[in-house]
């Protein structure tokens, strides 16, 4: 186990700068997620320290030693692949073996290894099948396997659920948080998907376009967005986006003015989470008329027009306009006048250019 | 996928006729080497001789020696087998896992040269190994034939190594292997289908060359290889189809022999189970 020093790292391929300078510092047995939209760079990165892909600049420490040169196998990591990327011409047994044999180690210490982490996994009587007489959950612990028993200084995953079906991966979601608990190795898990990202990690790494937005437990990242990108990559639905006023203390927004300090005058951007709003409750309440609603069972999605002065350049998910997600409480219909409330303490600040929350 | 009768009955038609249309210069084959030569001619054919000639084969292996040219042509096919794939397999590998400067050109050119017909390539070869003072060896059929064998060999693993993931390299090389390692131990096992159908594709095109072995062997009868040997078998005046025909039988077995080997291996779905 160790940390890992990541610094100032970043790739191009020819005239495509695919990673911006990018710096992590990431403790002995943290679980470090990185995730983001698709394209961003996650796998890039990911590659570039399991050292499959030679990064165009800066520095990696695995344990305080620089492996920046090294050769994927003398880095002392195991990797799990999107895909699982299993050897199909070998057995269970030999696929989690394969790894200890090739540092040549003997085989009687293989078979116990092999063993114990069959025995973790739940995968003993699999171990003499080939992969493709296995599902895909257990193909998924068959990567895993091949992971753990190499008991490695990191583990570097991108993405190992994605293949799985939506039960399956909530199921192996907690297991392999079990392992982590267990075993304690350093992890860096790679995702687009943001309830892993926020159930699993210790912190996350949110990117875009190659560069880091945030970095940050998941509580944090949910409460203290450091940027609108942050803002409505987390939470789901995502968060409003209206345009407001502030000045000499009080803000202007959605047609009413509430007590709101935003640090300086001017346009800025405010967020509000749409389990933030309710009905008719909140010091702040405005009235609007629902264009849909949605009923989940346990909850409902209302969704209303902030009206053209506050509307921003809204991305696909808000085109039907503002989201309140409210508890279930009666019939809602669209069209017919609701009032909504929240706390003024619940919104979040952004600069109406940069971005970033004031 | 359950058929209907009628569609089982047009399928098996279909297989039967196919069989039939393949198998039947075999047939044919076997019925002139049984026959006795004033029978050969005989109208309408007979589709089965009265009385079959069993003896001739051991007549034709004595006196001719069928043998010989067997082995002859055995080493010349192991040899290009062995030099085309060693070189088809890097070739190919690399073409599909290294993006490199006009990379994707050189597979241009290199199917191109499949392009042209192997009797162009005659002359310009008797000249080089002329020069080289290689002509009446067996060598001059391994050289020749892998030229013709690697662009197309090389273009159809290229193919094969494609269809398997970059992942298990990748893998393999985080295992602890080296990218050669990777390629030994994970890629070419997973390949063994390409490879085989390669080298029987290689196979095949050299045991079945006679141009070559005629320009470059006729004057050496000690390296005439099987399809050279049995040509010279066809008088001037008179021509015995019957012993030719059970000369050719003896050269059609070892291909046979190497399909039914080959054959397990020929079998997709290698890659099965890799993924998702
Ligand atoms: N070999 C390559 N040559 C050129 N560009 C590449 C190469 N590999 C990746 N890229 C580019 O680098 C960027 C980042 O790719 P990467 O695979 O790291 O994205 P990702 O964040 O893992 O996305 P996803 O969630 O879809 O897996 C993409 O724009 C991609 O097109
Ligand atoms: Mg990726």
């Amino acid at each position: 186990m160790a940390n890992i020093s990541i610094r100032n790292v970043e790739k191009s391929y020819g005239a495509l700068n695919v990673l911006k300078p990018f710096s992590l510092e990431i403790e002995d047995g943290e679980f470090v997620v990185l995730v983001g939209p698709s394209g961003c760079g996650k796998s890039t990165m990911l590659k570039i320290l399991a050292g499959l892909e030679p990064a165009s600049g800066g520095q990696i420490l695995i344990g305080g030693e620089d492996v920046t040169d090294l050769a994927p196998g003398d880095r002392d990591i195991a990797m799990v692949f999107q895909n699982y990327a299993l050897y199909p011409h070998l057995t269970v047994r030999q696929n989690v073996g394969f790894g200890l044999r090739m540092r040549g180690m003997d085989s009687a210490e293989i078979t116990r290894r092999v063993n114990d982490a069959a025995q973790v996994l739940e995968i003993g009587p699999y171990l003499d099948r080939r992969p493709k007489d296995l599902s895909g959950g257990q193909r998924q612990r068959v990567a895993l396997g091949r992971a753990i028993v190499r008991q490695p200084r990191a583990f570097l995953m991108d993405e190992p659920l994605s293949n799985l079906d939506a039960k399956l991966r909530v199921h192996m979601r907690a297991e392999i948080g079990a392992l982590h608990q267990r075993i304690g190795t350093t992890t860096v898990y790679v995702t687009h998907d943001q309830v892993e990202a926020m159930t699993m990690a210790d912190r996350v790494v949110i990117m875009r376009g190659g560069e880091i937005q945030q970095i940050a437990p998941p509580e944090e990242l949910f409460q203290r967005p450091a940027n609108l990108f942050v803002a409505g990559f987390i939470g789901s639905p995502g968060m409003n986006m209206v345009r407001g006023m502030a000045s000499g203390g009080r803000l202007s927004v959605l047609g009413h003015e509430v007590d709101r300090r935003a640090g300086r005058d001017g346009p800025v951007i405010v967020g509000l989470r749409p389990e933030h709003l309710r009905i008719g409750e909140g010091r702040a309440q405005f009235s609007v008329r629902p264009t849909l609603v949605e009923s989940l069972g346990s909850e409902k999605y209302v969704y209303f027009d902030a009206g053209a002065p506050y509307r921003t350049e809204s991305d696909s998910e808000r085109s039907k306009g503002l989201i309140a997600r409210v508890a279930h409480s009666g019939p809602i219909a669209a069209g017919s006048e609701l009032v909504l409330g929240y706390d003024p303490d619940d919104l979040h600040l952004f600069d109406a250019q940069t971005g970033l929350a004031l | 996928m359950t058929r209907t009768p009628l569609q089982s009955l047009i399928l098996y038609a279909v297989v039967i006729l196919t069989l039939g249309l393949i198998l039947f210069p075999v047939y044919w084959l076997l019925v002139t080497a049984l026959s006795t030569t004033d029978k050969l001619y005989a109208l309408p054919p007979k589709f089965w001789p009265v009385d079959p000639h069993w003896d001739i084969f051991a007549r034709v292996w004595e006196a001719k020696p069928i043998l010989q040219w067997l082995t002859n042509s055995l080493i010349a096919a192991v040899g290009s087998v062995a030099l085309s794939m060693l070189v088809s397999v890097s070739a190919g590998y690399a073409l599909s896992r290294y993006s490199m400067r006009g990379g994707a050109a050189m597979g241009m050119f290199v199917l191109t040269a499949k392009m042209l017909p192997a009797t162009l390539l005659v002359i310009p070869l008797f000249s080089i190994f002329a020069k080289a003072g290689m002509i009446g060896s067996l060598w001059t059929l391994v050289i020749a034939h892998s030229t013709l064998i690697i662009p197309f060999a090389t273009w159809m693993l290229k193919g094969y190594f494609d269809t398997i993931p970059k992942e298990l390299e990748q893998a393999a090389m985080v295992d602890g292997c080296s990218p050669l390692g990777a390629m030994v131990r994970v890629v070419l096992p997973i390949a063994t289908p390409g490879l085989a159908a390669t080298a029987l594709y290689a196979f095949v095109l050299s045991w079945a060359d006679y141009a070559y072995a005629r320009t470059f062997l006729v004057n050496a009868p000690d390296n005439w290889t099987a399809n050279l040997g049995i040509t010279t078998m066809q008088g001037e005046y008179v021509t015995y189809w019957n012993d030719i025909s059970a000369a050719a039988i003896f050269v059609a077995i070892p291909i046979i022999v190497i399909y039914l080997f080959l054959e397990r291996y020929l079998v997709g779905g290698l890659t099965a189970g890799a993924e998702k």
